[in-house]
Order: structure tokens, then C-alpha cells, then sequence
């Protein structure tokens, strides 16, 4: 028993160990104008995180890795972001601690609440308020409306519709004998999703559309019954995709872009051809923290993060980071395969898929590998939405990889 | 194992190797990709390293300097000092319009920038490099000017080179343009139907009529079929396809070395076919036709598609360097170098030396023999040959007292309607000291009328000036 617990604690001794090293590079190049106050907000966090990972081991029963991977990727997320803009490092180390608090304070709540799997209605209430709050209040910035400002805080309600979606396919699959008197029902829940996707397209959020579109055809792939529904799925994505592209010059823009950013290199494919700039000075070992020119790179701190890193701390911290990403969701899969509640299963199917994917997208579209959208990377990019929403869904799936069925028996 | 189960795996996996795929194509780009667009001239840091650096000088071989920089203000200042003359060679290194030339091919070693190496970063990190280096050319001030004063109001490029050890001593493409001041200039210059900024001399392909004669007499040598005798009655009659002499002269009876001499049109046609197409492919690639010249300035490659060619008339047309031949005038220097030196083609040279601020010699070319386009028996046949044509030939406008010249002169047809005018040759032709290659471009004259009196003249006044 005891030697049980040492083992658990190992890993968060480590974790502390990075960070510690990973603050002394900050100070390191930070030695010209050291400042005590940023010296014990660091300490701070990772005392918060220290004692979290602690805290996390005692009450939850549930996986202790997960935690650990995002607090590895906050800490080289929190790193550039400072060294690109101090004050925005300053106010994400102040986002993140929100966040842990949000992660505590979701815990608890959504764990306490029971038959969440029937309110499928609510959700679907819901995620159709919060597409009515972005069109209604919604600015534009950086060619997509997906902000909303309230009294000087700007968030994205995207951010949080993702998490709904999530919760609202759960809902639906998990109780199939319930929805099965209704004829078509899947049909319906296809139209909605296609109607949260066409809602995204309008906004230009392209990136978003393509989230909820891979969230919703994973776990259609797993859990549709009528089969031949999939093949309508696909066939209807990519008929959209084509007829996007056709209507919508922004659709036709980003594909050019990526197609051949360097004939259009002054305008739409600037931002691009400056990020594979950023990554080709990098290298395999990088410049050094300091000793490149993130600032180079448009909105470096929030979609085009992973170029700055590369810049500064080479490939090798980039592959690294998408290995963190590709474990994460492996123990995110393994808690699904692991849950016996099917609502809670396809809860951690779906938060899996969303963090897996949308890092995939924007790893992939600053790489040009595949076109570019605007998405952040979770965990990384500057954002109090982005950090929020994820520590959110962090939580849900941390409260996933607990065992849901024999809760219910004792409460019960 | 469940259907779910199996599903849900599905999906991981797929997740799985889109992560794999980020990882390999992130490698691919790093080491096939990265070193090109770090040095596209829209990637900022490279001017970077231009305000913190002073870029090194480019000297000519006696030391006289044609492009420095100077401090002006927080940054540095490139200075041209010879206008247009170096245009093609130094080329420019401007903010607004990027780089080229010299300028932008040792733009690591003007700037004193090594390899991305670990050790070396870090080196650089401990002593920050504040100067870079010098070139030092293998051109001769002198030489440059006069033969950029003989082209002048004409179009084309003359190579002046030494055949024995690949230095170039001149290299001059027509029109060009001043580098000293571009902002000023710059959208002239671009729009320009006779586009300056291309260097005719590396870049430009061109027909080069008969002087590929040379090539064709030599693949002759290789195969034995130039013991027979030929009677030439002015033309010859390929598939139906008539060529005919240049304005339908008839030579007679006439051997491999009078139809070179004279320029048969029809001896060549008529033998092509006998030697064969392979036969001739082979000799040219020796003198790099259809491959890269390895140069400090990037090269494109002369063409004899003989693999491609089907009939019998394209060959004959190959042979008198009409049809599918195309040949840059370097490419051209190079082999005239290499009949020279006994058949040994060596690698041209422009930049001579890489040198430290301090006058260290950081690298330094070298003589190198690329090939043996021709036995040195063979070499010295053709030879003769090519000093029997400026003795008795076409190209008698190329003669110089007391000295002996061999050359061989080209009048090549083009799309145009006028005739590029070419010669190539070498002298004294016992001991060569210099090979020179000259083409002028659409000037409706014939090589021996307009090229070989530039080479006389620029041979000869190499021969005087030229310091070792």
C-alpha cells in the first residue's frame, strides 16, 4: 500500500523537477532585469500545480496522468508566452490558476450531478444560445466572428459549445433505447450537428466547423447503428467542402494559401510562409530561449505558438510536444475503454477526440501540411476562453476516468 | 472484443498516425526543407545579420575593390563601385529587391555566417561575429572593362578564361544594368523586353550553329568515319530535307579538317549519320551538355537531347549545332579550354579566395580537371584544325601578329530571323594562356564578320596585361 503510493507520487516529484529547470531558463534569460515579482508568481504556479497533482492523487480515484501531461504542456506554453510579451505572460499564469480553480470547482459539481445524461434538451437549448450570444454580440477579429466582449473581457462561446456538443452526443448515444420510439432520430441529431456546423461557417470559424465535424463523425462511427448513415455523413461533409469552396472566398483563400503560400506571399499566405520561416531558423535544437524573432510571426502567442517554440527550443521540443498531445490521448482513449458507463464513455471519447484533433489541426496548419485555420493550441496558447474551456473539459474527463457505475450502485 | 471496443480503437489509431504523420513530415522539413526557405529573401532575420554585420568587400584578382559596405547611421551601407560593369557577376544585395549574384550565393561567407551547427551557435553566442569576409576574384578589372567596352550597344556575352587553370578573367552579359542605384531604376530595369537582369553568360541558352562543329569533328575522330573522302556540291538531301551551305557554296572534293575549316555545312550532315547520334552525345556530355557545370554561380544545362531525337534529320541538324542544340557561352569557353589543354576540361573559377578580415585564407579553389573530353592526341588534331581556320579559314579576322590563334566561328539560325554570331578560340595556340567564347545575339552578321574581331582583340590585350 505504501509503496502503491510512492509510485503514484513519482511522477509529480518529476513534473516538479521540469518545472523548476524549466524556470531557471526563464531566468536565465531574464537575468538582465530579473524582477522578484514574476519570481514569486512562477513559484507560485508551481506550487498551486504541485499541490494540485497532490491533491488530485487523494481524492480522485481516477488517472494521474492526464493532469500531469497538461501541466507539462502549460509550463512550456506559459515560458514563450512570456518571453514573446510579459504582461500576456503575466495574465496567462493568472488564466491558468483560474483554470485549476474551474478544474476543482467542475470536479466536484458535474461529479455531483445525477442523470446529466438526460438532458439532452438543455444541452440542445443551449449550444443554440450560445451561437445566438456570438451572432448577436459578436466582433470580428482576425476574419472570423467568434468573440464576444462583456464588459471588457472578450471570450469565445465556441469555446465552451465544443464541451456542449460533447455532452449532447453522449446524451443522445447513450440512451438509444430511449430515442428509439422517435423514427429518424439520428437523422435529426445529424441535422443538428450540420446546423452547429453551417452556424461556424458563417462565422468563418472554419477551424471550430472542423472540430465539431471529426467529434461528431468519431463517435457516429462508433455508436450509429444505421451504418449507412456514416457514408451519408462523409459524403455530405465533403459535398459541403467542395460547395464551400466553390461560394465562400474565404474557403478558397486558405486553400490557395496552402497550396502555394510563396506566390502570395505579402498577403494570404504571409502568415503562413513567416511561421515555416520561424521553423526552418529552429532547427532540430532551436536558437536558443531569447535568441530568436517570434515577434516576426502575426498573433504568434495565440495559433501560430508551436512556430515560436519551434524558433526558440527546435523540432525536438515540437516533436515533443505532440508526443505529450498523442499520449494524452491515448490515456484519454484507455479511460473511455476502461469507463462501464456509456455516457461517461463516450464523454471521454469525445474530449479525447476534440483536444486530439484540434491540436492536430493547428500543429498541421502551421506546418502547411494540411490548410491553414485558426484554432489554439489547448494548454499552449495564450487565451483565458482557450485555457478555461479546456480545463473544463479536463475536468469532464478527468470525473470519466473515475468508476461512474459503482457510484451509482452505493448512491442508489 | 466487442464491436465498441473495436471502434474505439479504430478511431485511436487514427488519431494515433495523424500524430505520427505531424512527427515525420515536421523531420522532412527540417532536413529537405529548411535550409531553402531560410534563405528566401522575404525571411526577415536574414536582414538581420545585414544592420549587426559588416558584409565583407568582393576584390577583382589585383585587389581593386567593386562592391564594399560602409556604417551609415545604426546600419550598413552597400556601395557598387563600378556601376553596371559588375551587374551580372556581384550582382545586388538590396533590401527591397533581395539578392543576387555573388551577393546572394556567398551571402554566408560575405556575412561570415557559418554552418547551424551546435558548437558553432554557441560559439557565436560567446563571441558575437561582427565583420564577414572578402571575396577575392579570379577577374581581371582590365580585361572586364575592355570587353564590356567591345559588346557595348550590341546584346550577348563574351568568357574570357584561362584554359589551363579554369579561372575566369571576364565574364560580361549585354545588356546589363547599374547596380549602384536601383531604387531609382529598378522598374525600368524589371520591365526591360531585353531583360538585363538575366546573365546571358550562365543563363543564357543559344543555338550555337557551327561552332558545335568542333564537337562533331571530334566525336569524327572518336569512330574513324572522317578517312573517307566527301564531295561537297553545296547541299545535301537528308529524308527530303535540303541543307545547304552557308549561301550555297560548293567546297569540292574536302577532309574532316577543310570542312572545318571552311565551315561545311554538308560534310557534317553527311558524316552525322555515319558517326552517329550516339557517338556525338557522348563526346558532348564529356563537355557537360546535359548536366550542371559546377560553378560558384548557377549554371543551366546545355542541351543535346540525342535521345530524344528520332529522325535522321534532326541528327544532321544536331551536328551543325542547328535544331535542338543549345549551348550557354560559358559551356562554349569550357570546351575550347578543353581542346587547349589536351582534352582535360577544367573547372571553372570566379571566386578565388574567401578571406578574413584580417587576411586569412579561409578557402581557396583549386585546380580541378572534371573530365577528359578528348584524348590529348585527338585534342591536338582538332587543334591544329582550329589554327588552320584563322590561319586560312573563317575566322581569319582573329588573327594576331606573331601569335597563333586557334578558333572556330558560328553563324547560327534562330527564331529570330538574324543570326547569332559566334566565336570560340584560344592562343597562342602551343601554349594556350587564354580561351575566350563570345556570342552576339540576333546580330544578323556571321561569326567570322562580327565575333572574331572581339576575340582578337581581347585575346590579345589578355596576352599583354594578364599578371599570374
Amino acid at each position: 500500500m505504501f509503496k502503491g503510493e510512492i509510485r503514484k507520487q513519482s511522477p509529480k516529484n518529476l513534473l516538479l523537477l521540469f518545472q523548476i529547470l524549466a524556470l531557471l531558463l526563464l531566468l536565465a534569460y531574464e537575468q538582465m532585469h530579473a524582477d522578484k515579482m514574476i519570481f514569486i508568481m512562477a513559484m507560485g504556479l508551481i506550487l498551486i500545480i504541485y499541490l494540485s497533482n497532490y491533491l488530485l492523487i487523494k481524492i480522485s480515484s481516477g488517472d494521474n496522468y492526464i493532469f500531469l501531461i497538461v501541466t507539462m504542456l502549460i509550463t512550456i506554453g506559459i515560458i514563450v508566452i512570456y518571453r514573446i510579451d510579459e504582461k500576456l505572460g503575466i495574465k496567462q499564469l493568472t488564466w491558468i490558476s483560474l483554470g485549476i480553480f474551474l478544474f476543482f470547482l467542475v470536479y466536484f459539481m458535474v461529479k455531483r450531478l445525477k442523470k446529466i445524461d438526460d438532458w439532452l434538451y438543455l444541452y440542445l437549448v443551449l449550444a443554440y444560445l450560445l451561437f445566438i450570444i456570438t451572432f448577436a454580440f459578436g466582433d470580428r477579429k482576425f476574419g472570423a466572428i467568434n468573440w464576444v466582449s462583456f464588459r471588457g473581457f472578450a471570450f469565445q462561446p465556441g469555446e465552451i459549445t465544443k464541451i456542449v456538443l460533447i455532452f449532447l452526443l453522449a446524451s443522445y448515444y447513450s440512451n438509444t433505447e430511449k430515442w428509439r420510439h422517435i423514427k429518424y432520430s439520428s437523422y435529426y441529431i445529424m441535422g443538428v450537428v450540420y446546423s452547429f456546423i453551417a452556424l461556424l461557417f458563417l462565422q468563418k470559424d472554419l477551424g471550430t466547423a472542423l472540430v465539431f465535424y471529426i467529434i461528431f463523425a468519431s463517435i457516429q462511427f462508433i455508436y450509429e447503428e444505421d451504418r449507412k448513415l456514416i457514408l451519408y455523413n462523409i459524403g455530405l461533409f465533403l459535398g459541403s467542402g467542395v460547395l464551400g469552396y466553390v461560394l465562400f472566398d474565404h474557403v478558397k483563400i486558405r486553400f490557395q494559401a496552402w497550396l502555394n503560400p510563396w506566390i502570395y506571399i505579402e498577403r494570404q499566405g504571409y502568415q503562413i510562409t513567416q511561421s515555416l520561416f520561424a521553423i526552418a531558423e529552429g532547427g532540430f535544437f532551436g536558437k536558443g530561449l531569447g535568441m530568436g524573432h517570434p515577434d516576426f510571426v502575426p498573433v504568434v502567442y495565440t495559433d501560430f505558438i508551436f512556430s515560436a517554440i519551434c524558433e526558440e527550443m527546435g523540432i525536438f521540443t515540437g516533436i515533443g510536444i505532440v508526443m505529450l498531445f498523442m499520449i494524452f490521448v491515448y490515456r484519454g482513449f484507455k479511460i473511455a475503454i476502461s469507463q462501464e458507463n456509456r455516457f461517461y464513455r463516450i464523454l471521454a471519447i469525445g474530449i479525447s477526440t476534440l483536444f486530439g484533433i484540434q491540436s492536430f489541426i493547428i500543429l498541421g496548419g502551421v506546418l502547411k501540411m494540411i490548410p491553414l485555420t485558426g484554432l489554439t493550441l489547448p494548454f499552449i496558447s495564450y487565451g483565458g476562453s482557450s485555457i478555461l474551456s479546456s480545463f473544463i473539459a479536463l475536468s469532464i474527463l478527468q470525473i470519466c476516468s473515475e468508476d461512474m457505475t459503482s457510484r451509482e450502485d452505493t448512491d442508489e | 472484443m466487442n464491436k465498441e471496443i473495436k471502434r474505439i480503437i479504430i478511431i485511436l489509431t487514427v488519431l494515433c498516425m495523424t500524430f505520427i504523420s505531424l512527427i515525420v513530415y515536421i523531420s522532412y522539413f527540417q532536413i529537405f526543407k529548411a535550409s531553402a526557405i531560410k534563405n528566401n529573401s522575404y525571411n526577415k532575420r536574414l536582414w538581420i545579420n545585414e544592420q549587426t554585420i559588416l558584409r565583407g568587400s568582393i576584390l577583382d584578382r589585383n585587389g581593386n575593390v567593386l562592391a564594399y559596405s560602409e556604417k551609415e547611421g545604426d546600419s550598413y551601407k552597400r556601395n557598387y563601385n563600378y556601376g553596371s560593369l559588375y551587374s551580372h557577376i556581384v550582382g545586388y544585395s538590396y533590401r527591397e529587391y533581395g539578392k543576387s549574384g555573388l551577393e546572394l550565393y556567398y551571402n554566408n561567407s560575405l556575412l561570415n555566417i557559418s554552418d547551424s551547427t551546435p558548437i558553432n551557435e554557441i560559439k557565436n553566442i560567446v563571441i558575437p561575429n561582427t565583420t564577414g569576409n572578402n571575396l577575392v576574384l579570379t577577374i581581371d578589372h582590365n580585361i572586364q572593362s575592355r570587353a564590356r567596352s567591345l559588346i557595348d550597344g550590341k546584346k550577348g556575352s563574351i568568357v574570357v578564361m584561362n584554359p589551363t587553370t579554369g579561372e575566369i578573367y571576364a565574364m560580361v552579359s549585354y545588356p546589363d544594368f547599374n547596380i549602384s542605384n536601383l531604387n531609382e531604376n529598378w522598374k525600368e530595369i524589371s520591365e526591360d523586353m531585353e531583360s538585363p537582369l538575366i546573365n546571358r553568360a550562365i543563363q543564357g541558352l543559344y543555338a550555337p550553329g557551327s561552332v558545335f562543329k568542333v564537337i562533331t569533328a571530334m566525336a569524327a575522330l572518336e569512330n574513324s568515319s572522317y578517312e573517307t573522302q566527301y564531295n561537297c556540291i553545296g547541299s545535301e538531301k537528308i529524308e527530303g530535307y535540303v541543307f545547304k551551305d552557308y549561301e550555297g557554296k560548293a567546297h569540292g572534293p574536302i577532309d574532316l579538317k577543310g570542312a572545318l575549316v571552311k565551315s561545311c555545312n554538308t560534310y557534317f550532315i553527311n558524316k552525322s549519320l555515319e558517326i552517329g547520334k550516339d557517338t556525338i552525345g557522348k563526346i558532348s556530355e564529356r563537355f557537360f551538355f546535359n548536366s550542371r557545370i559546377p560553378f560558384d554561380l548557377p549554371v543551366k544545362s546545355s542541351q543535346f537531347p540525342y535521345k530524344e531525337m528520332t529522325t535522321d534529320v534532326e541528327v544532321a541538324a544536331a551536328s551543325i549545332g542547328q535544331g535542338k542544340v543549345l549551348v550557354t557561352p560559358l559551356n562554349m569557353a569550357l570546351i575550347a579550354s578543353g581542346i587547349a589543354n589536351e582534352g582535360e576540361v577544367v573547372k571553372p573559377i570566379l571566386v578565388k579566395e574567401i578571406v578574413t578580415k584580417d587576411g586569412k585564407v579561409l578557402k581557396q579553389s583549386d585546380i580541378e580537371i572534371l573530365s577528359q573530353g578528348i584524348n590529348p592526341l585527338g585534342a591536338n588534331t582538332i587543334k591544329d584544325m582550329m589554327v588552320e581556320v584563322v590561319k586560312s579559314g573563317t575566322g581569319v579576322n582573329a588573327k594576331i601578329k606573331n601569335v597563333t590563334v586557334a578558333g572556330k566561328t558560328g553563324t547560327a539560325e534562330n527564331s529570330s530571323g538574324k543570326n547569332h554570331a559566334w566565336f570560340i578560340g584560344f592562343a597562342p595556340a602551343d601554349n594556350p594562356k587564354v580561351a575566350v567564347s563570345i556570342v552576339l545575339e540576333e546580330d544578323g552578321s556571321t561569326g567570322g564578320k562580327a565575333a572574331a574581331p572581339l576575340a582578337r582583340d581581347i585575346m590579345l590585350y589578355t596576352i599583354e596585361n594578364i599578371k599570374d
